[in-house]
């Protein structure tokens, strides 16, 4: 009985101390303005973040600034801080915030319509928008395309590839490598590349300049830089995205998405915005607009490219993406970063 | 010079450096209080790093990869102060000795790379030349921007060297090599380590530059950490072996000063007509200028511009205006808050030589190598228990206050050296009071450099991005910011207005910074010049 009334008296402290943690502060109900923290750039989102302006009437605090350091600065404010929505570029930023339990669990009726595999398995966060990993390549230079990614340890495409190690989406896609195939098989595709003389570029847009001016004919990018790269350089470019054979790790997609932060007093208001950034309409936009692929079962996809169930996404758990450290480890051994 | 007792006590207030003082304990007050709040970064810091246990420490600072990047950052620290010290020395002794024409412009020239941020110089470079990468690259970036700092201060000291003793050398048959090690370089070698270590401080710092060309430093680890994998344990950690760096430069650049040599004892006696009138030394130093500035102002100006004129977007007038005021407004609002910390500080620097200013001044320094990251962090964990404080203005003008400190610190500490102590006994012994005394004999002189200190913490607070992002108000953008915001998503030609506003509001204080002083026997206004050497 004295045993059952010790572990009792920890559960229920340990339980205070959690729901201290997740904010047991009162709601606020009917705001009229919350704080959006946001790694996505102003450029793109802030048309959205507009629209949902004129359609609720709730003003938008944005908080621009890069995914990573966003959830670096989420973290160190803890409890205290003033943001009720993190809208990321990527998983691992969203990952990192809720291994350190700062976000609600989202309601099943919140963003119903994104499938399962690209939410956080307790929730804690949705995907809003679909990110491919592609192959970029410049159809004058390369007839023949690769179906694996494995491929590209071929001889034949010796110094003719490029990679950009350094890159977030690189290393996302390393990790789930390293995940679904093990270190040792990550190791030996890497060092095929380096002795196969991979050039190594500092961002994907810089991949994709180069293959424009047939510095390389081919690299591994996402799939929206061409667009990014064009509209940049204010002209059409000779480069297109290709895809690996369906189910090929190289197709992976990652995802940007939404949580609400466990310390917000407005979760009701951050949920509508997440449903919205989720709606049909605003998913439609986000493909005609930004390039990017909805997540919704059977959307359109971007001007010219394959639906995702076409290209055959293989299956990644996006949750098991925030541990980059081990990857970066690797890189470091192989001599790529 | 014999004082009476009461003199001496009327005069304590005054005493110059190295002379038996009393002060105030509400200042040692004052300056502990100020101290503790230039430590919060440190303390945040210390906390962060021992939340792993120490074996854990232990390999992450003994592993090769730390090893690997503490030699990378040596190595470019290296190569930048000492291209600094030659190419800086040997332009400005050129500029100072030769004759030439228009040399005003010539310096003006020379130090106007001080208006462009390490990172738009990146940008515009990469735009010249794509493949840039690699540790020379980027010490090529750094030298085009830190260049200046050397200059500034070599100038500075080279207005103080006496001519009769370049006379006296040359009646003796010295060669001009042997004038120039003998005589000027034994007077201009503590503002050549003076340049050399706030040079060295802005490699260690600097994230801009050597992240664009894929130069793995200290403070690109950092920012690595804080960025992918979410360690800011380790990413502390990494800052704490920082902070170890810029102690042992701090300590290794005190060994190019040369403790014998005597500062600001000289005045400049050196006129117009006795600049060397050579032919082929002409040339040489004016090619050295040309190359400097068609590195560092033409080319960074001639990409932004064509940039510019090249954009088919509508220029967003009402973004560029808004952007603009508060730039200015926080960065003046920063300088504002670093010029009242800095006037007990160098005060207390200034008039009293013990170990406690000494470890004052060296903490202020440290502190000036952290990255602004560290500081923005530091701040957002502390900040955000605030309240209404937190993304407030203030805290961001404060977070400027804490990392340009050093500069402003440093010329409060020179303006007050500046001062004669004989103005001051004559004055006090006129029977004027101590108030009376400061406002119409030590600010007068003072000012100008106290103020051109302010207008050098200004520059650099436009200029600053990485705790900008941080903690800014939610929704406030500022050049910086919107220069970040086109170039994260490769709309370079969107970021060129921005850019190029930037270069040309900070070219402003920039070339008040430049100006000589006309009246060279004025020693306020050659302190004009002299506090660009303490930046």
């Amino acid at each position: 009985m004295k045993k059952f009334l010790i572990l009792g008296s920890i559960a229920a402290v340990a339980a205070s101390l959690m729901t201290g943690c997740a904010g047991s502060s009162e709601q606020v109900s009917d705001p009229t303005e919350i704080t959006v923290y946001s790694g996505r750039s102003e450029e793109f989102i802030a048309p959205f973040f507009a629209e949902w302006e004129r359609t609720t009437g709730i003003k938008l605090n944005v908080r621009f600034g890069d995914s990573a350091e966003l959830a670096a600065q989420i973290l160190e404010e803890g409890a205290n801080s003033p943001a009720d929505l993190f809208l990321a570029q990527d998983a691992g930023s969203l990952g990192a915030v809720a291994k350190a339990q700062l976000f609600i669990q989202l309601p099943t009726d919140v963003a119903s319509n994104i499938p399962a595999e690209y939410v956080a398995a307790n929730r804690n966060w949705v995907g809003v928008t679909g990110r491919a990993r592609v192959f970029a390549y410049n159809p004058e230079l390369l007839t023949e395309l690769p179906t694996s990614v494995t491929d590209l340890t071929n001889p034949k495409y010796k110094g003719k590839l490029g990679i950009a190690p350094s890159n977030a989406s690189f290393q996302a896609f390393v990790t789930a490598l390293i995940n679904s195939k093990g270190t040792e098989f990550a190791q030996t595709w890497l060092e095929g590349l380096k002795a196969n003389d991979v050039r190594i570029y500092a961002k994907n847009s810089a991949i994709v300049e180069a293959i424009d001016k047939k510095e390389i004919s081919i690299g591994l990018v996402n799939h929206y830089y061409i667009w990014e790269v064009s509209e940049g350089l204010g002209r059409e470019i000779n480069v297109k995205n290709g895809f690996f054979l369906p189910g090929d790790l190289g197709n992976m997609i990652n995802v940007s998405g939404a949580g609400v932060l466990a310390s917000s007093k407005k979760y009701a208001a951050a949920q509508e915005l997440i449903n919205f950034l989720t709606s049909q309409k605003i998913q439609d936009e986000f493909v005609s607009k930004t390039h990017e692929y909805s997540l919704i079962k059977g959307a359109n996809a971007p001007t010219g490219l394959p639906i995702i169930s076409e290209f055959g996404a293989p299956s990644v758990d996006l949750n098991a993406l925030k541990d980059i450290q081990r990857t970066q480890d690797l890189l470091v051994k192989v001599g790529l970063l | 010079m014999a004082q009476s007792a009461k003199e001496h006590r009327v005069n304590r207030f005054f005493t110059s450096r190295g002379e038996p003082v009393s002060i105030h304990p509400a200042l040692y007050a004052l300056v502990g209080l100020l101290l503790a709040i230039v430590l919060i970064p440190f303390v945040y810091l210390v906390i962060r790093a021992f939340e792993k246990p120490l074996p854990e420490i232990m390999d992450l600072l003994l592993r090769s990869k730390t090893l690997e990047v503490l030699l990378t950052t040596s190595v470019l620290l290296i190569l930048v102060v000492v291209i600094n010290i030659l190419f800086g020395t040997f332009i400005s002794v050129g500029l100072h000795f030769v004759r030439l024409p228009k040399t005003h412009l010539l310096i003006v020239a020379c130090v106007l790379p001080l208006a462009i941020p390490s990172y738009v110089f990146t940008y515009t470079w990469l735009a010249l030349v794509p493949s840039l990468s690699g540790i020379l690259a980027a010490a090529f970036i750094l030298v085009l921007t830190t260049l200046p700092y050397m200059m500034l201060a070599i100038l500075v000291s080279l207005r103080r060297i006496d001519n009769s003793f370049i006379e006296v050398a040359r009646t003796l048959g010295q060669s001009r090599f042997q004038i120039f090690f003998k005589v000027i370089l034994p007077q201009i070698r503590a503002s050549i380590s003076a340049g050399a270590l706030l040079s060295g401080l802005y490699v260690l710092s600097d994230f801009g530059a050597v992240s664009l060309l894929n130069v793995e430093t200290l403070t690109v680890s950092i920012q690595n950490m804080f960025k992918s994998s979410y360690d800011r344990s380790a990413a502390s950690i990494i800052s704490l072996l920082l902070i170890v760096a810029s102690i042992l430069f701090i300590a290794a650049d005190e060994k190019i000063k040369d403790k014998k040599a005597k500062e600001n004892v000289f005045k400049r006696m050196y006129t117009e007509d006795s600049r060397i009138n050579n032919l082929r030394l002409k040339s040489i130093v004016l090619a050295c200028v040309g190359i400097y500035t068609s590195l560092g102002v033409i080319a960074p100006l001639y990409v932004l511009i064509s940039r510019f004129v090249s954009n088919p977007n509508p220029l967003d007038v009402s973004g560029l205006v808004t952007a603009s005021i508060s730039t200015i407004s926080v960065s003046a609002f920063g300088a504002l808050i670093a010029l009242m910390f800095s006037a007990p500080l160098g005060f207390l620097i200034a008039t009293h030589a013990g170990r406690f200013s000494k470890v004052s001044e060296r903490i202020i320094l440290i502190g000036h190598a952290l990255p602004g990251v560290v500081i923005g962090l530091a701040l957002v964990s502390l900040g955000s228990k605030l309240g209404a404080i937190y993304q407030s203005v203030f805290l961001l003008a404060f977070a400027y206050a804490l990392l340009f400190l050093a500069k402003a610190v440093a010329a409060m500490t020179f303006s007050l050296q500046l001062v004669p102590q004989a103005l001051k006994e004559v004055a006090t012994t006129l029977g004027k009071s101590k108030t009376k005394v400061s406002t119409t004999v030590v600010f007068p002189i003072a000012l100008p450099s106290i103020g051109l200190g302010t207008l050098l913490v200004f520059l650099t607070a436009m200029k600053e991005l990485p705790a900008t992002l941080m903690l800014r108000p939610t929704g406030m953008d500022t050049l910086a910011t919107q220069i970040w915001s086109y170039a994260s998503i490769n709309r370079f030609n969107d970021a060129a207005p921005y850019a190029l506003l930037l270069v040309v509001i900070a070219a402003i204080p920039t070339f008040l910074l430049s100006l000589p002083g006309r009246d060279l026997d004025s020693e306020a206004n050659e302190s004009k010049s002299k506090v660009g050497s303490l930046t």
